[in-house]
């Protein structure tokens, strides 16, 4: 557990961090994010004291870390940072075992804990251990970079920005691999970007600041969904746009192209439907069109005869919505009931089209990257 | 008798560069490492590059009378100023960001300087090496005048008794010694600079 407490931190006149209160419990990824400026690097390198605070306390496992020694807490945090900042005097399997030649380590253990990290990123040994940093892309070198800060296992890793000189391919496989470190290893996580995708990707937790102080903590669907004042829903622009204003209601998602039959329709007629248009249910309606239940393919499985009607294998309390109900109710009741889909209808009762899950990415797909992609 | 100035001149340039670099190498440290101390020790470096090696000689001579510990001790303080200089350059011109990971990673600062620093500023500082050995080369020639010895007396007598062969035994032995020790180091330096920065080539 790691205790921000009253923290805060001035050049000059300018207070870059003010009064700062964080807790972050063990194993979580915490994503400190916010416009430049907003003074989230200061508090990552504060807790390593790259950075020393003004005033305050800072507490890991409730042992204050004014009272350690500086280059001891280092090397028991690993330190990431954007340049990647490489050795380029050393090799690779060098680079990964500068901090277990700081601590000690014997020989054999340092080789046989750079094995190790590297099969963790596919990098062979045998390929990458004796090139030097100038030898690889900065995608592979970023990689080491990470190796190197997790070489001699420190429960706490602090990256500032890493992937923010890499190409885009490359990032996305280097977010993807560090999360599942993370999460593989256990590692507690903190973690500095300006990039909101990324926060949204890696973050158990996404701790939004501004101007030196924390506007919100909260989980990235939380975030999402209520963020905390105009400054943080500006910062998130696109991705928070709909969610916010609850513009979506389910007849923006639904799909009308519902495949309905009537009660008095035979059994093998509706398997024959259901097996032509590849789905696993029909909507039932009577003459007038006005809806009764839900044919399911189990049912029809368990209990149907051939030439009965479909009269008593209807499902009746299948999950309703109107129109103008906010997707976010459909959304809600998908994820909850566990339900493959659910019927909006009417005022009148009928069928006015049905929310899928698929249609729910779909909605989603377009809140967050846009109509256009 | 000629083969053996040969080598005195050589003893007398290999061990002023190495008192060079002992002296050197920790003023261009301190330059580096102390902002206050900075300018006074590049500009007393610089100062000492700008006397004449025949008069800086001469000066020694008055203290310390002729001999070999005078020559040495002149080409010593003549040739500071490239190792001095360029250990201040290669050590100041090294990425923030190496830095900053070498102290991220928990290094101290003696650590992080003889670890990282000097080894990727080395480069550098051979260069400052090379310029002085060869300058030296061609410095020690004054040896002769304060009682060093070397392949300027025989140059000198030459000049003396109009003896074209001598002078020109002596001129081509000192330009094949500084063009064989600046190839040979010019050579190593090369192969010094391979692993210095970060930047490769894309794969």
């Amino acid at each position: 557990m790691i205790e921000y407490k009253n923290v805060s931190k001035s050049y000059g006149k300018q207070k870059v961090v003010k009064d700062l209160n964080l807790k972050i419990p063990d194993g979580e990824f915490v994503v400190l994010i916010g416009p430049s400026g907003c003074g989230k690097t200061t508090t990552l390198k504060m807790l390593n004291r790259l950075i020393e605070m003004d005033s305050g306390s800072i507490s890991i496992d409730g042992k204050n870390i004014m009272e350690m020694n500086p280059e001891k807490l280092r090397s028991r945090i690993g330190y990431v940072i954007q340049q990647i900042g490489l050795f380029p005097n050393m090799t690779v399997e060098e680079n990964i075992c500068v901090v277990p030649r700081l601590l000690k380590w014997d020989k054999e253990k340092s080789r046989q804990r750079a094995k190790e990290l590297l099969e963790l990123v596919n990098m062979p040994y045998e390929t990458y251990a004796h090139k030097y940093p100038n030898e690889m892309s900065g995608g592979q070198q970023q990689r080491i970079g990470v190796l190197r800060a997790l070489a001699a296992e420190p429960p706490i890793i602090l990256m500032d920005e890493p992937f923010g000189a890499l190409d885009p391919i490359t990032r996305d496989s280097l977010q993807d691999e560090v999360k599942s470190l993370q999460q593989r290893l256990g590692k507690t996580v903190i973690f500095v970007t300006h990039d909101m995708d990324e926060a949204l990707k890696m973050a158990d937790t996404v701790v939004f600041m501004s101007e030196g102080q924390i506007l919100q903590t909260d989980s990235p669907e939380g975030i999402l969904r209520a963020p905390a004042n105009d400054t943080v829903r500006e910062f998130m622009g696109k991705h928070v746009h709909n969610f916010s204003q609850n513009q979506l209601a389910c007849s923006d998602l639904m799909k009308t192209n519902v495949a309905k039959v009537t009660q008095d329709k035979k059994t093998l007629e509706c398997v024959n439907i259901m097996s032509r248009r590849e789905i696993d249910s029909l909507v039932v309606v009577d003459r007038e069109e006005h809806y009764i239940g839900v044919l399911l393919i189990e049912t029809v499985n368990e209990r149907g005869k051939a030439g009965d009607t479909i009269r008593d294998l209807i499902t009746v309390d299948f999950p309703t919505v109107t129109p103008d109900t906010p997707a976010k109710t459909a959304f809600d009741i998908i994820s909850s009931q566990r339900a493959e889909y659910v019927i909006v209808l009417t005022e009148d009762k009928k069928v006015a089209g049905i929310i899928t899950k698929t249609s729910m990415s779909k909605a989603l797909a377009s809140v967050v990257w846009g109509d256009g992609q | 008798m000629s083969a053996t100035m040969i080598f005195e001149h050589l003893y007398i340039v290999l061990l002023s560069v190495l008192f060079t670099v002992l002296l050197g190498l920790p003023l261009g440290v301190l330059a580096y490492m102390k902002k206050p101390v900075r300018s006074v020790v590049l500009w007393a470096v610089d100062i000492l590059q700008t006397i004449p090696a025949l008069a800086l000689l001469g000066i020694i001579m008055v203290f310390l009378g002729a001999g070999k510990p005078t020559v040495i001790i002149g080409l010593v303080l003549y040739s500071l100023l490239p190792v001095v200089h360029n250990t201040y350059l290669g050590l100041s011109n090294i990425e923030p960001a190496i830095k900053e990971a070498a102290d991220g990673m928990g290094m101290s600062r003696t650590y992080r300087l003889l670890h990282v620093e000097i080894p990727i500023a080395f480069p550098v500082i051979f260069t400052g090496i090379r310029i002085a050995t060869v300058t030296s080369i061609g410095v020690a020639v004054f040896a002769t005048f304060v009682g060093g010895g070397g392949l300027g007396s025989v140059i000198y007598r030459g000049i003396h008794i109009q003896n074209m062969q001598l002078i020109l035994f002596g001129t081509l032995s000192l330009m094949g010694m500084a063009v064989l020790f600046d190839g040979v180091m010019a050579y190593i330096e090369k192969r010094l600079y391979r692993h210095r920065t970060v930047k490769g080539d894309e794969h």
